[in-house]
């Protein structure tokens, strides 16, 4: 089982990599929309700094869910995801492999990208090693759960704006919670309660999206 | 149960069924509104302004009550493929995102003069808020399929998904500090209102029950007989 | 191994990272995750600069004093530690002593300056008659003796019995 879920991962980081256009675009995507806020509220130092964590949360979180499209479209479109359906390895955890797939294709960059764009808006020193604890406990809730609305959309109409309106939402929490880490850290308050509760959000949504999204799947090829 | 599940079935027991409903909705609005406005005293604290606690926390009680009508109708569905169930789950969805948009826009009214503000993004307001925004994708994701049946089987696996968010509503201002003051009817303890106050905010609790069930039942009859009509099409274009 | 065994070995994972999720959940509150901090919270941190923090609790009973115009001063405490408040503007309706309030603002010089002072109020609800006989008989608690000393807990409040 184990060989077989390495498999569907190998397949689909190859599949990113060959196309590698699609998954730098969620990263190039999330560079961009962060580098536009300096012009967008003023070049001053101090609102920059202050609202660094919230800006640099809010483009991951787009970026996640921009990228979550390719998830299953493609498969779902060459009928490869049908074979995936009936082949021995459980539904749940073809979805797990596919989404490891995912969070490091789109994930990781977004992890690396963030101590660079955190120097760029001036993020205060104390709150670097947070926001990347924060991004690395945040972002693969996000592409969990963003793999149930992927799921879902499969074969809907407007399904980029409607993977949107049902994913986010269930993004906020995620938000909330790595927002304030960050800046308890800059302010020196306790940071524990919110990294705990980041990791509680992973462990629940890493034993439920994958059961969630099978569901969906399997109701989609149905 | 499976006794009143069938489609025709459904149609006649509602039927008669409707009239009650609709009475006992004005009944109770009418008394319960008579009390809640007029007859109730006001509050130590908050005065007069305490009355909108009579419309904001049914309103808000029938949000969450909707959503787990609707989930547990769309479980209904989606496990034993019940078509009663999914109109019944599909009918659920805007009523419940009326009320909860109604505790909302109530909350607001009702912070502003007590906490001097209309919107706090704290644990309470922000899950009611997620909560509306699930109906909302519910909805569109219900009527997003060509295949009706498609969007029934999708949309109960984002109600079932959703459910979470209900507890964390309930147990938001207990869990967490917020501005929000804690339950004051279902807590530990007994309710911490005075019955002059209780009684009203309980008749208006069923009379919004009541019409939930009365716009539910019109709203299960309306889809039955659309799919009737749907079904006649098809009959005829394929002969 | 079988169907039917990795098929428990499944329900068994995703029990146990329910199980795990919900202990994180648990000890994160036991941590207080709050709306705003307690007077006592102001009084263990270190240098906060300028940045805008909300301070949650009761204003203290005799220490309203109204200034120039709309400006107030009054202290806002957790029966453990206070701290001053000034704020200009106009105050909620449910503002007066004994009262739950949260202000937003910046500590400045150990006086707190509020930009926006919003009033909390307990879940008890009653007819003032009924207040007022209440306070006679003295079974009246108010809801400050109840607050916890942290002031992160939730506060009961036992308005009758």
């Amino acid at each position: 089982m184990l060989s077989a879920t390495l498999a569907v991962v190998r397949r689909d980081l190859r599949l990113a990599f060959r196309q590698g256009s699609d998954s730098l675009g969620a990263v190039m995507f999330f560079v961009l929309a962060v580098v536009l806020f300096p012009f967008g509220v003023g070049p001053g130092p101090d609102i920059l700094a202050r609202i660094a964590p919230g800006v640099i949360w809010v483009a991951a979180l787009l970026a996640a869910m921009l990228s979550l499209e390719r998830l299953f479209q493609t498969d779902y479109d060459d009928g490869s995801l049908e074979l995936l359906v009936l082949s021995p390895l459980p539904l749940s955890v073809v979805v797990v492999a596919k989404v490891a797939a995912h969070w490091l294709t789109t994930g990781l960059p977004l992890l690396l990208a963030a101590p660079v764009l955190a120097v760029l808006l001036g993020l205060p020193a104390e709150g670097f090693a947070l926001l990347l604890a924060a991004l690395a406990l945040g972002t693969p809730s996000l592409s969990l759960v963003g793999a149930v609305g992927a799921a879902l959309v499969l074969g809907a109409r407007r399904g980029g704006v409607l993977m949107s309106l049902l994913v986010l939402p269930l993004y906020v929490p995620v938000l909330i919670f790595g927002v304030a880490a960050v800046d308890a850290a800059v302010s020196g308050m306790a940071v524990r309660p919110h990294l705990l509760l980041l990791a509680g959000f992973l462990a629940a949504a890493l034993a439920l999206a994958p059961w969630a999204a099978a569901a969906a799947l399997r109701q989609a090829v149905a | 149960m499976t006794r009143f599940a069938n489609p025709n079935r459904f149609l006649r027991w509602s039927g008669r069924l409707l009239p009650w409903l609709a009475a006992a909705t004005i009944l109770l609005f009418g008394v319960g509104l008579y009390l809640a406005l007029i007859a109730s005293p006001p509050d130590y604290q908050q005065g007069e302004s305490v009355r909108i606690m009579y419309v904001h926390v049914p309103a808000a009680w029938m949000a969450l009550f909707c959503y787990v009508a609707m989930a547990g109708a769309a479980a209904v569905g989606l496990i034993w493929r019940h078509p009663l169930a999914d109109i019944v789950a599909k009918a659920s969805a805007p009523i419940g995102a009326a009320f909860t948009l109604l505790a909302l826009v109530t909350g607001a009214l009702w912070g502003k003069p007590m906490w001097g503000t209309w919107w706090v993004w704290d644990a309470r307001l922000t899950s009611v808020l997620v909560l509306f925004f699930l109906y909302l994708g519910y909805i569109a994701l219900n009527s997003a399929f060509d295949d009706p049946g498609r969007g029934a089987r999708a949309s109960a696996i984002l109600a079932l998904v959703g459910l979470v968010n209900v507890p964390i509503i309930k147990f938001s201002v207990d869990w967490w500090y917020t501005l929000h003051q804690p339950a004051s009817v279902i807590r530990a303890g007994g309710p911490a209102i005075h019955p002059s106050m209780l009684w009203p905010l309980l008749l208006m609790a069923a009379a919004f029950t009541c019409y939930y069930l009365w716009v539910l039942a019109v709203r299960v009859r309306g889809e039955i007989v659309a799919h009737k009509i749907r079904a006649l099409r098809l009959r005829q274009a394929y002969g | 191994m079988k169907r039917k065994h990795k098929r428990l070995t499944f329900v068994a994972v995703g029990l146990g990272l329910l199980g795990l999720a919900a202990a994180l959940f648990v000890s994160a509150i036991g941590d207080s995750v709050a709306f705003f901090h307690s007077p006592s919270d102001l009084a263990n941190q270190g240098d906060l600069g300028d940045r805008r923090i909300r301070v949650g609790g009761l204003v203290e009973e005799g220490s309203i004093e109204r200034g120039h115009g709309t400006e107030v001063r009054f202290r806002v405490t957790d029966l453990a530690r206070s701290v001053p408040v000034v704020y200009v503007g106009i105050l909620p309706d449910l503002f007066r002593e004994g009262q739950g309030v949260v202000a937003q603002g910046r500590l400045r010089g150990g006086v707190f300056v509020a930009e926006e002072v919003l009033a909390r109020h307990d879940e008890t609800y009653m007819p003032p008659e009924v207040a007022e006989a209440l306070k006679q008989a003295g079974t009246w608690q108010h809801m400050g003796q109840h607050m916890e000393a942290a002031g992160a807990a939730s506060m009961p409040a036992d308005g009758y019995q």
